[in-house]
């Protein structure tokens, strides 16, 4: 399985000046964005509540992201491996953006009323299986579980990322013995924190509805969408003429091998969850697929189990497009429009339970959470170098290949 | 104990009006459990690079083999008239009946049948390298018969290893969604009801991690006293243990967290049964149940967090054993506990098992042992070919040339025997390839055999072989040498595409079979479904895309090697029998046509390697 390393010596491994430039265009596009978003929700019928919404779906979007790549993050060093290496750092820079997603958390948290049913004290009053949930589900503890998830997330993201590029300088192999150490307990902190962070942003949009699975489900996609951008960011960092010698045709294909991995493995949680509330037909648990399933929402369910499942894993499945980069990228991105397509699915049904509501507000809000998303990674990137340069597992990474 | 069961009827089981599943589901769910971790470590752990596997999947497959034996005698037993148990096969019976499809019960039959075999084919096919090495190592007449036959002729060929490799890797790929996909549709048996208690969707992924887990420690409880009675411990390591170890603390973890959620969901649904049926789990008549199975599977685990424990081998034996007896009440508690308290308190009771419940649990743990003991006296326990492939001198790469002699031993027999004895080929020889064989005097030999000491002198070889231009030649290694196929200039197999179609017939197949049968042959409304209901459609289908495709991969393989092969002229030589232990050949067909007498064996003389042996057809 091992090779002679790849020699990085004459590979350009900085972003460099150029970095600024991309994150200050970005972070303006960003603003931008969002500020046209708030004018049309305030401008419009439509309102206020139509813009958090869509909020909410791109923020989301961009949350399970980010928490993909810090699962990918802690899974690499608690599996200590080796073949990662290269790529981890921008999956580390990903992570990273979490203090960034805490900040943009404060309009979902500000218009909790408005989003949750749950939150609107007039609902929940009246209703019994609401006043049931309320020691659960009430303003005060779901903003300090909220909270709660940031300090847990935005350490941990901090930890890898800043441990790792303090490598870069001092060469010191006991850094990675102690991410290593931290990183099975980070792994039970994150599982906790992710699925009860599902519970509480995506599932208590229907307050009524519960889903032992949902936690691994919001993973699942969010970890399918982060693979698909970390091949992503791989092929564009190497198309501006960096890492072209670092990163080679193996790292994409154990890339492709992981995402059509967790293609299979979101299909199977999400079968898992129909396939058991389809066939016990328990009113109480089947009306959140009743929504998804009757009018055009039934159209976005068969494009998700077409484009989020199908597609991707008849096109993956072979060796041949995994090796190539070009083929690779499409179906990266494609996974990153499905992903989007599923948390659109999950959110929207709560606010327009029978037409597909898509409008401007999404797009704009995409493009700014999107904006200050990449203009925080870029910036970031700018300071230290695209991989970690003193790792010990750097030359198994450099000299690996697939059998 | 259950021929008395037959002659009497279930009724001398303990099950009673609420609790109609009682042991014999329990014993099959903990069977089927332990039987995860076989496959998973040969698959996923495969798919995963993890090399350490390689010293105990074999152990852990046979383990799967039988556990599966164990836990079909259950649902066998189960159905009550054993003698009708074939109904359950998708063939009408004399009622013109069909089996009904949309019953996740049917799902198991196909379920765990598809598991059998496909880990049976995995099993076997890892083990056909190692039966030609005992063959070739055996030293009475019996064991190299049977080894012989049982090893379907395999002589280490790298034309074979190449498709092996691949079929192999695709065995994997299929058999780790089977994997997962068995224990989801143990766990639906349960899920797609409305039990408080069982009905919950997180069921599937959970079933799957309890699986693994009781798998795991089964094969540690398996496994620890085999090396220390067998002085494995070179082999079989305390770091293949503390991985170990560390893999049952995950999905110990995952188990626990699976617990947590559940309480947590029964109290945010709101649903009065539901939150019930856990309260009940924790504080009512079988709470003591419960409390065996949150100490034994959450709390003994988490020892493994402490590097001293993963590594004391008394420690890892009592935990493992620990999450043995927690997996099986795990299982108890979730049938029993829900169906004895149901939605109407009146019918409420109490189960308990009967002697013949004991005694059957007891028997089957006897023919499980059995089976074990049976295994490890006749058949490789350790895959002895894929531990070569990992051990440091087989790694080229960090400029390690030694021969494996060097470790495994040389094999005193083989050198003692006379050359001049007959061997059994030759005893069975039939005419063969004769009406290939060209007229021409080169062919008076059927090859030119040279062996060598490393597999990097072999490589070396056969480059320059190939750039001579030989075609009908091969290269023979007791284990795939990387990088060899290149240097052999071979391509890769079409075995892929064979199993990609095989897989899409088996899909085609499953989804007609449910559709015609339960659609269009004898409509049957079962619980309100659709005659043809897709999503319970999906789990068969899948099953015997599995299926399909994995024999795909294991008959492909075969047919494209050519084997079975019992007679080959290569095992008229003594010498060559060390290809399957530890030395390497490079053979050179007289039917080449580059073939020349005097020049060939010029060529293979200048390669390094021994001198140069000439075959008799």
């Amino acid at each position: 399985m091992l090779r002679r390393p790849v020699d990085i010596s004459m590979d350009n491994r900085r972003l460099g000046n150029p970095a600024s430039k991309w994150a200050w265009t970005a972070g303006v596009v960003g603003v931008a964005g969002l500020g046209a978003g708030v004018l049309i929700g305030v401008l419009t019928d439509e309102g206020i509540n139509r813009f958090l919404s869509a909020y909410l779906v791109n923020y989301m979007y961009f949350l399970s992201l980010g928490l993909g790549a810090l699962f990918f993050v802690i899974l690499q060093h608690l599996t200590r491996s080796g073949w990662s290496v290269v790529i981890r750092r921008l999956a580390e820079t990903v992570a990273r953006n979490m203090l960034l997603l805490a900040l943009l958390c404060l309009p979902v948290l500000l218009g909790l009323g408005r989003l949750y049913s749950w939150a609107d004290p007039e609902t929940a009053s009246t209703n019994h299986l609401l006043h049931w949930k309320r020691p659960y589900l009430n303003s005060t503890f779901f903003i300090l579980r909220v909270i709660a998830y940031f300090a847990v997330w935005v350490w941990l993201a901090r930890y890898f990322f800043n441990n790792s590029v303090l490598q870069d300088r001092t060469g010191d192999v006991g850094l990675t013995v102690r991410m290593q150490k931290v990183s099975a307990p980070a792994m039970v902190a994150y599982a906790i924190t992710i699925t009860f962070a599902g519970f509480d942003l995506l599932m208590s949009l229907d307050p009524y509805w519960y889903s032992t699975i949902f936690g691994v489900y919001f993973f699942s996609g969010g970890l399918v969408g982060f693979l698909g951008l970390l091949a992503l960011m791989a092929f564009a960092v190497q198309r501006s003429g960096r890492l072209t010698h670092a990163i080679t045709s193996e790292h994409f294909h154990d890339m492709g091998k992981l995402i059509f991995a967790f293609v299979v493995f979101w299909g199977y949680i999400a079968f898992s969850q129909y396939m058991l509330i389809w066939y016990a037909d328990i009113p109480e648990e089947t009306s959140w697929y009743l929504v998804r399933q009757s009018g055009d929402w039934a159209w976005v369910s068969l494009a998700l189990l077409a484009g989020h499942f199908f597609v991707p894993f008849l096109v993956l499945i072979s060796r041949y497009p995994k090796r190539r980069k070009n083929l690779l990228v499409l179906a990266a991105v494609w996974v990153l429009v499905m992903h989007w397509l599923d948390v659109y699915w999950l959110v929207m049904p709560a606010a327009s339970s029978q037409r597909v509501p898509l409008h401007l507000l999404d797009f704009t809000c995409f493009v700014g959470i999107g904006g200050l998303y990449f203009a925080a990674t870029v910036y970031r990137l700018r300071d230290c170098s695209l991989i970690p340069e003193r790792d010990p597992r750097l030359s198994e990474s450099l000299a690996f290949e697939n059998v | 104990m259950i021929g008395y069961l037959f002659l009497t009827g279930v009724g001398v089981w303990g099950v009673n009006n609420p609790v109609g599943w009682g042991w014999a589901i329990v014993n099959f769910v903990f069977w089927v459990g332990i039987g995860h971790a076989g496959t998973l470590i040969s698959a996923i752990l495969f798919l995963f690079r993890q090399k350490w596997r390689t010293s105990i999947n074999r152990f852990a497959e046979a383990m799967t083999i039988f556990a599966v034996v164990c836990a079909l005698i259950f649902p066998g037993i189960h159905v009550g008239r054993v003698w009708v148990a074939y109904w359950m096969a998708p063939y009408p019976n004399q009622m013109q009946m069909w089996p009904n499809f949309r019953s996740p019960l049917l799902w198991d039959v196909f379920a765990v049948g598809t598991y059998g075999v496909v880990s049976a084919m995995f099993w076997f096919m890892g083990m056909v390298p190692d039966l030609s090495t005992l063959r070739d190592r055996a030293t009475t007449r019996i064991r190299q018969i049977a080894y012989g036959i049982l090893a379907l002729g395999w002589r280490s060929s790298n034309r074979h290893w190449l498709r092996y490799e691949r079929a192999y890797l695709l065995l994997a790929a299929l058999a780790a969604p089977l994997v997962l996909s068995v224990h989801s549709v143990v766990s639906f048996d349960f899920a797609v009801s409305q039990v408080p208690g069982w009905h919950t969707t997180i069921f599937a992924p959970y079933f799957v991690a309890g699986a693994i887990f009781s798998g795991f420690a089964m094969v540690m409880t398996l496994i620890i006293p085999a090396r220390q009675f067998f002085g494995l411990e070179e082999i079989i390591t305390l770091r293949h243990l503390e991985n170990m170890s560390k893999i049952i603390l995950v999905t110990g973890m995952m188990v626990g967290y699976s617990y947590m959620i559940e309480f947590f969901i029964a109290w945010y649904g709101g649903n009065p049964y539901e939150a019930f049926a856990f309260v009940s789990r924790a504080l009512g008549p079988y709470a003591w149940a419960y409390w065996i199975m949150i100490s034994c599977n959450v709390l003994a685990p988490q020892l493994f967090w402490v590097k001293k424990c993963r590594t004391n081998v008394w420690i890892l034996m009592i935990v493992c054993v620990l999450v043995n007896i927690g997996m099986w009440f795990e299982r108890f508690v979730i049938t029993v506990t829900s169906l004895s308290s149901d939605f109407l308190p009146s019918s409420w009771g109490y189960y308990s098992p009967t002697w013949v419940d004991a005694l059957t649990l007891l028997g089957s743990f006897g023919l499980f042992s059995t089976l074990f003991l049976l295994f490890i006296r006749y058949l490789p326990i350790v895959a002895m070919a894929e531990v070569k492939s990992v051990m440091p001198q087989a790694q080229l790469d960090r400029g390690i040339h030694r021969g494996l002699g060097d470790y495994w031993g040389d094999m005193p027999h083989i050198h003692d025997e006379q050359p001049g004895e007959p061997s059994r080929e030759q005893a069975v020889s039939p005419a063969h390839r004769t009406s290939e064989r060209p007229a021409d005097t080169k062919a008076e030999s059927y090859s030119y055999l040279v062996d060598f000491e490393t597999a990097g002198d072999l490589i070396a070889g056969a480059e320059r072989v190939r750039d001579a231009g030989y075609t009908q030649w091969d290269a023979h290694a007791p284990f795939p040498v990387h990088g060899l196929n290149d240097a052999m200039g071979l391509s890769a197999t079409r075995l892929p595409w064979l199993v990609f179609f095989a897989g899409l017939t088996g899909a085609g197949v499953g989804l007609g079979l449910q559709y015609f049968t339960n659609a269009v042959d004898y409509p049957l409304v079962i619980s309100g479904k659709p005659f043809f209901s897709l999503p319970a459609n999906i789990p068969i289908t899948f099953e015997l895309t599995i299926l399909f495709a994995a024999t795909a991969a294991f008959v492909g393989m075969l047919a494209f090697n050519r084997l079975p092969q019992h007679y080959h002229a290569l095992f008229k030589s003594r010498r060559f029998r060390k290809a399957t232990t530890n030395r390497f050949f490079i053979s050179v067909e007289a039917r080449d046509p580059c073939f020349d007498r005097v020049r060939t064996k010029a060529l293979l003389e200048s390669l390094g390697g021994s001198s140069v042996e000439e075959i008799g057809e």
